[in-house]
This record gives structure tokens, C-alpha cells and sequence, in this order.
């Protein structure tokens, strides 16, 4: 069942480093690198702040990039912070 | 252990000894130009054992040991000691070197800057590097190349080059015979012979240097040039490095360093002369 409040794992426990066609997450807790590409860095940056719903993260992503149907957007973005919480790079509030 | 040498390849030292002499004097000759351990201590022990007391008399069979084991690591004939002391040192600095991100690449440097080569076994990069460092480039090691966190520079790690089967004639080819090891055959990894590195890449082992140029070879197929991205590069290179994890984020920030100022290629080819003259018109190019 997929939660709808999150919080971002904090900035100091993880590296991001964007090279040529991927990003790299290096996660200081575990020692683990992912390897990840859009839209998983952008999530993670509209990730801010305290406690954020779904509908707030997406809310914020639209500001900057063009999701398509509200709708569509809701479910994709959910599933990626659902992958994002099993990393640990995201927390369920 | 009753015969033993000391020796020191760039920066790691080894202790190796063994229950029969025949290693150890092989391994005297081959490394006699090598120095010895800068205080006297060793990093590393290999001791080649027999795998019961008779069995170093007996049909001798050989139990690789050390600091470093592997627990499934299987006997090996009396007769291949000096394979089974060698892979005894590169297990030792795969498992257990942490000064550098250990790289399963050969390595080759002109003008300061170094040639780095990774692949599967088999790839060519052993002797494309030994073959380089015949033909005017220093030979920095055909099995790890060593990235410091700190500099990013590589340095060497100039242990006898392991030549496999027709690898063997082709470097007869190119250095002289007293450079060679005794001729082992039918070992677990086929026909083996070692080759001595010239004495450029001895003497100047401790010699760091900046990668200029990462190379992915692959042998056996026609000659071909593609562009490698930094995020397959660096996937690989991860693949590549038995102590990246061990690192930690020291070993994240120098990969990402790697891969992020030093363009990579993949180069397939079907011959020697084939893949220097592409190496030749890449360093030209990109280094």
C-alpha cells in the first residue's frame, strides 16, 4: 500500500555527483552507490522541506518540467518515492 | 616456513614463503631486481603449504595461504608453484590493500600521463600493456592499477606480466629470453609463462602518474572504436575494483573523479599491431 507523506533522507547523508548520463547517489549510512536517472534526481531535489505529500511534490516538479496528465504524473511519482523509501534516500513521515 | 623471499612491487611488500624450494628460487631469479620491503616488514605473507603433511613429498600438492584467504581457493600442482605464489600476492592485494582504489586494469604511461586498461580476462589488456611497454612506454602493471583517493594519481604495481597461451609467442617476440620464467603448462588458467618487466618499469615503480586515457579492450573481433559515457565507465570501473566497497566514500570520490576528467573508449580488435596503431591514434587525440 503506498504512503502518501514523506520526508527527505537529510542532504549530509548522501553525495550526489551528475556525470555525462546518469546520477550517482552515494548514501554515507549503508556505503551504498545507486546509479539513477531522471526523473529520480529531480524528485529528490522537490523533496524539501519537512513533510510533503505526493500531490506536493508533484505540485512542485510541475513548476519546473511539463508531467502531462495530472493523473499519470500522481501514480508515476509515487512509485519512484516508493523505490526512493526502499533505498533509504526517502523516508515515509 | 623453511624457503622465503622478501620483495617489494611499487608500493606493497610481500613475504612469501614456501614448504619446497623450487618456488622461491624461481621467484628469487624472476624478482631479483625488485627491492626489498623499505623497513624490512612485509604487508603481506604467502605461505604455499601442502594440503597434508606426505602431500609435500608425495604427488606435492600446493595450498595457497596468507593474511588473505579464500576459503574455496583449490590445491594447485607442485609443478605451477611459482603460478600459485603469484596468485597468492594478488589475492593478498586484492583482499586486502587499502592505501589506493585497486583496479583490475593494466596500465602503461609516456609523458608523464598513464594508459589505464580494464576488462574480462581474456580481453587482451595483459598484453597489449606488455607489448607497450616493449615499444617505449613504461609498463606500469598488467593486473592492478592503484588510484590514490588523495591525488588521483595512478601508480604502479609492476609484478611479473602473467602470460596465457599465445599470448607467450608473442612477447618471445618482443623481449629477450632471460626475461622469461620456466614455461607451465596445462595449469588451471592453461599455458602460463611470466615475463620480467624491463628494468624502466622497475626502477621508476614508485613513480606516480596521471591517467590520461581509459581504455576498454576486447580482442577478437573487427577492429571497431565506440565512446564510452562516464556512467558505464564507471559501472564497469566499480566491477573492475575489488575494494570500492572497502573504501567507501573515499573510493566514490575518486571513481567519480576517475571517470568525470578522464575520456574512455571502448577499442575491439583482432591483432596486436591492430590495436596499438588504434591506441597510437587515440593518446594522439585524446590524452
Amino acid at each position: 500500500m503506498a504512503q502518501d507523506q514523506y520526508r527527505a533522507e537529510p542532504a549530509s547523508d548522501y553525495i550526489l555527483r551528475s556525470l555525462d548520463d546518469v546520477t550517482l547517489v552515494y548514501h554515507r549510512r549503508s556505503g551504498q552507490t545507486h546509479i539513477v536517472v531522471s526523473p529520480v534526481p529531480e524528485i529528490l531535489a522537490a523533496l524539501t522541506g519537512d513533510i510533503s505529500s505526493t500531490a506536493e511534490i508533484v505540485a512542485r516538479l510541475s513548476h519546473d518540467y511539463d508531467l502531462g496528465d495530472p493523473h499519470d504524473a500522481l501514480a508515476a511519482v509515487q512509485t519512484h518515492l516508493d523505490e526512493m523509501v526502499a533505498l533509504g534516500l526517502a523516508h515515509v513521515a | 616456513m623453511k624457503h622465503q623471499v622478501m620483495l617489494r612491487i611499487g608500493p606493497a611488500s610481500f613475504r612469501v614463503g614456501s614448504a619446497w624450494p623450487q618456488p622461491i628460487v624461481d621467484l628469487a631469479r624472476l624478482y631479483a631486481a625488485y627491492p626489498q620491503p623499505e623497513d624490512g616488514i612485509a604487508d603481506f605473507t604467502v605461505r604455499l603449504e601442502p594440503t597434508r603433511p606426505w602431500r609435500r613429498f608425495i604427488r606435492p600438492s600446493v595450498f595457497i595461504g596468507g593474511d588473505h584467504m579464500l576459503a574455496d581457493a583449490a590445491p594447485m600442482a607442485l609443478a605451477h608453484g611459482l603460478l600459485a605464489a603469484e596468485m597468492g600476492m594478488n589475492m593478498q592485494m586484492a583482499l586486502g590493500w587499502r592505501r589506493h582504489l585497486l583496479l583490475h586494469a593494466s596500465c602503461v604511461e609516456k609523458d608523464g600521463r598513464a594508459l589505464v586498461m580494464t576488462g574480462e580476462s581474456g580481453s587482451g589488456k595483459s598484453t597489449l600493456a606488455a607489448q607497450l611497454g616493449e615499444r617505449g612506454w613504461r609498463l606500469m602493471g598488467d593486473e592492478f592499477a592503484l588510484l590514490d583517493p588523495t591525488t588521483g594519481q595512478i601508480f604502479a604495481f609492476p609484478r611479473l606480466v602473467s602470460l596465457k597461451n599465445q599470448a607467450i609467442a608473442v612477447m618471445q617476440g618482443e623481449a629477450p629470453a632471460e626475461r622469461f620464467g620456466p614455461l607451465m603448462r596445462d595449469t588451471p588458467k592453461g599455458d602460463i609463462r611470466h615475463l620480467v618487466p624491463n628494468r624502466s618499469a622497475v626502477t621508476r615503480m614508485d613513480e606516480g602518474t596521471i591517467p590520461a586515457l581509459l581504455l576498454f579492450p576486447r580482442f577478437g573481433f573487427a577492429p571497431e572504436v565506440r565512446e564510452v559515457g562516464q556512467g558505464e565507465a564507471f559501472m564497469r570501473l566499480t566491477q573492475a575494483s575489488t575494494n570500492y566497497v572497502t573504501l567507501g566514500e573515499r573510493g566514490f570520490t575518486a571513481l567519480t573523479r576517475f571517470v568525470t576528467d578522464i575520456p574512455a573508449r571502448a577499442i575491439d580488435f583482432s591483432s596486436g599491431d591492430e590495436a596499438i596503431a588504434m591506441i597510437d591514434r587515440l593518446w594522439e587525440t585524446l590524452a
